[in-house]
């Protein structure tokens, strides 16, 4: 029926991961999407991208996690693919203060050429990543610190090299995304109803 | 049209006797609708007279030439190839359409006999139609150089052909890799191989390509049947940079039928990334408007190409053959809906029946050996069973020519699936939305310039077919072309008409035309130092230096 079709229906969810070059964010990916870590990942160059398809809160989705280039000198090239973000991943290296330091940067960058409208309600998320390594030099406090001022951001510390918490802060993106999509479907004033919000019994009991 | 008749024409061994009406030994004959009896009138004239002029002057004949046609004759064993094309085309560029052509049927259906006893005839006339149909839609220019169709990269940033060739040596990491291009749109961005086998490898795509509209969207690992194919020009070095030297020819099966196994294919969407992320105006409104269903299966019309899929590869026997050909089982359950299929690329355009019958005969002739490449010590040949691993992202292709065995082992397939596919989902989505700029005032000038090594051309003609300005230079540069060929030691040359005067240069490794418009043409008839003629030299190495053409 046509309510099952709406309700099986997926949506497509963009995410961007953003940082300096060398923070891990071609691993986070690799680590979330195939569950592979290579050490000896060459610099990305542009843009790269995967999908992945999950639950959330009953949610199904599919995440489009787009990779970047962080190196200066890529700016050109990835720019142009900030547009029609739903989500953006911040992303530092918890063993490299300047990567940390530049977050606000990150997001400037972002919110300029994803042109977000409403950038003080746009879903970042912040991860510090490299958690394995022993030699931190941002604390735990600082960045949480960071993220309370800038817009009380969700903060994860991660490691792709070991899985720690990649799952877990892509799943908070998810969260954060669909939690912006209900909050504007209740300030629409409109005749229009969405079936794929509705819950699944709807569904079954009319096909 | 500049390429007018294709004709193969093989005896087979029963065919020889006088009594044997020659039709039956026609192969395969273009154009197609041609009535039966005028394809044997001229197969029959061309090969007596081929066979005769051979005979009397004890060498082979490589052309015939009438009064406003030309043919390029080959000739081995029974077999008997000619390609027409009217006089004005260069002799040199038919004969090498042609040699190309035989070679590439060599690459995908083995030795020339042995395919002609394993296949039905119509199933091979369908191919010999392929590659055929995949040269109709060049540019004259790439005619006449015989050259690959390259990406126009004055509007894509140099970054990104080095992110191409970053992709393909990541691949090579897998050792059962041998060696890969990348291509968009039919056109190279970046290669491991010779031009020659590139070239081979993109007539695969390139059929592909068209049929995307209908196919896209599936990465397969197809079968071919890739052979070093003779060298038929021996004047050319080898250009070879990756693959084996070999000398090989096309004469004896000792490549086993083995390879003539179905492929498996792992086969996946390759979702579309979100559209409105790019800038509008793709030029592609075909391509993105079939995408694949979101769960990893490819919409049902697919099968209009993949006629045939098996079940097993290798297993002629097996006969679990789903007749709807779509044949497709998860592997790992995994999130790109990565499934694994099996499929024999070269079936399409084949009704599954022939080939069937074509499977068929060669179960008969050829033992399942488990087919390996080792040349036959008895014959000279070393025809390489290797595979083609092709994965496409919408309008972008990886082609990875493989061991044999690597479609066995689905750990390599995995790993090199992996570490190209985000890569590649980039790739695509960058040089998609790479513009391709304003249609680039020509200037006061014309040029084309081929690189002979790397078998590139460079030019700011607009390739479109009805520009009636561009037509004199690309005959004068056909023209200089063929003296250049004929000549080995000429190195500059002026052509010229009363209202136009076209330079072209050579060297080793290139080739130059230029052609300065405008400023009359002072001809005198007699040598002149006021000739404008004699400045295009300099002006032609002035103004070419900006496209990075060096003529010092």
């Amino acid at each position: 029926s046509l309510l099952n079709v709406m309700t099986s229906k997926t949506s497509l969810l963009k995410v961007i991961l953003l940082g300096d070059g060398g923070v891990g964010k071609s691993s986070i990916m690799n680590r979330y999407v195939t569950n592979k870590f290579d050490a000896h990942l060459f610099h990305t160059i542009g843009v790269e991208f995967l999908n992945k398809d999950l639950e959330v809160d009953g949610h199904q989705v599919t995440l489009q996690i787009w990779d970047t280039a962080g190196q200066e000198r890529f700016r050109s090239l990835r720019t142009p693919f900030y547009r029609g973000s739903d989500c953006c991943l911040l992303t530092f290296s918890v063993d490299d203060n300047q990567s940390f330091l530049n977050l606000g940067n990150w997001k400037k960058e972002f919110i300029y050429y994803a042109d977000v409208k409403e950038p003080e309600k746009f879903p970042f998320v912040v991860l510090g990543n490299k958690v394995d390594v022993t030699e931190r030099q941002v604390s735990t406090e600082e960045a949480q610190q960071w993220c309370q001022e800038n817009g009380d951001y969700p903060y994860y510390e991660t490691s792709a090299k070991d899985a720690t918490n990649v799952a877990v802060a892509f799943e908070e993106a998810v969260r954060r995304v669909l939690a912006m999509d209900e909050r504007t479907d209740h300030l629409i004033p409109t005749d229009t109803v969405k079936l794929h919000r509705k819950p699944r019994s709807a569904a079954t009991c009319c096909s | 049209n500049t390429w007018g008749r294709i004709l193969t024409w093989g005896y087979s061994c029963s065919l020889r006797e006088e009594e044997d009406p020659t039709r039956k030994g026609i192969c395969y004959f273009y154009p197609e609708e041609t009535p039966i009896d005028k394809q044997e009138l001229l197969c029959g004239q061309l090969a007596g007279a081929g066979r005769c002029v051979s005979e009397l002057s004890s060498s082979p004949v490589h052309v015939l030439r009438l009064r406003k046609n030309k043919f390029a004759i080959r000739m081995k064993d029974d077999f008997f190839w000619a390609l027409s094309c009217s006089v004005d085309v260069p002799t040199a560029s038919v004969c090498e359409l042609l040699d190309h052509l035989i070679s590439l049927f060599c690459f995908y259906n083995g030795s020339v006999r042995q395919s002609y006893q394993l296949y039905r005839q119509d199933t091979l006339a369908a191919r010999w139609a392929q590659y055929l149909s995949h040269h109709q839609g060049s540019t004259d220019l790439h005619h006449i150089f015989s050259c690959m169709k390259t990406i126009d990269s004055t509007n894509v940033d140099p970054l990104l052909l080095l992110k191409a060739a970053l992709i393909l040596q990541a691949c090579q990491r897998c050792p059962l890799v041998l060696a890969g291009c990348i291509l968009f749109r039919g056109r190279v961005v970046s290669t491991q191989m010779s031009p020659a086998l590139t070239m081979k490898v993109m007539v695969h795509e390139s059929e592909t390509f068209i049929k995307s509209l209908i196919s896209y969207g599936a990465y397969c690992l197809s079968r071919a049947h890739s052979t070093p194919c003779k060298d038929s020009q021996p004047r050319k070095p080898r250009l070879s940079r990756t693959l084996s030297d070999t000398l090989s020819t096309d004469s004896d099966p000792s490549d086993p039928g083995s390879s003539q196994s179905p492929l498996k294919s792992p086969c996946s969407s390759c979702r579309s990334s979100s559209d409105n992320a790019f800038s509008p105006g793709n030029a592609d409104q075909l391509l993105s408007s079939n995408s694949p269903l979101p769960n990893g299966k490819l919409e049902e019309h697919e099968d209009s190409f993949y006629h045939s899929f098996h079940t097993n590869g290798g297993d002629i026997t097996d006969n679990s053959m789903n007749s709807l050909g779509l044949e497709a089982n998860c592997i790992n359950g995994g999130t790109e809906g990565y499934c694994r299929r099996m499929l024999d690329f070269r079936g399409a355009g084949e009704t599954q029946a022939s080939h069937d019958g074509s499977m068929r005969r060669k179960s008969d002739h050829m033992l399942p050996s488990s087919g390996t490449g080792s040349p036959d010590s008895q014959h000279n040949d070393s025809l390489m069973p290797m595979m083609l691993y092709l994965h496409r992202v919408k309008g972008l292709v990886l082609a990875l020519l493989v061991e044999k065995h690597f479609l066995d082992d689905s750990a390599s397939m995995e790993e090199v699936y992996h570490s190209s596919l985000a890569a590649l989902n980039g790739l695509e989505a960058h040089l998609r939305s790479v513009s391709p700029g304003p249609p680039a005032a020509q200037g006061p000038y014309i040029f084309a310039h081929f690189d002979s090594i790397q078998s590139t051309l460079t030019s700011n003609l607009s390739g479109r077919p009805g520009v009636v300005h561009e037509r004199p230079f690309v005959r004068a540069t056909s023209l200089l072309h063929s003296h250049f060929c004929n000549t080995e030691t000429l190195q500059e040359a002026i052509i010229r008409s009363a209202g136009a005067a076209v330079y072209g240069t050579r060297s080793v490794a290139q080739e130059t035309y230029f052609l300065q418009h405008g400023g009359s043409v002072k001809n005198s008839g007699i040598p002149n130092h006021q000739d404008s003629a004699f400045s295009l030299p300099t002006k032609a190495r002035h103004r070419l230096l900006k496209h990075g053409i060096n003529l010092l």
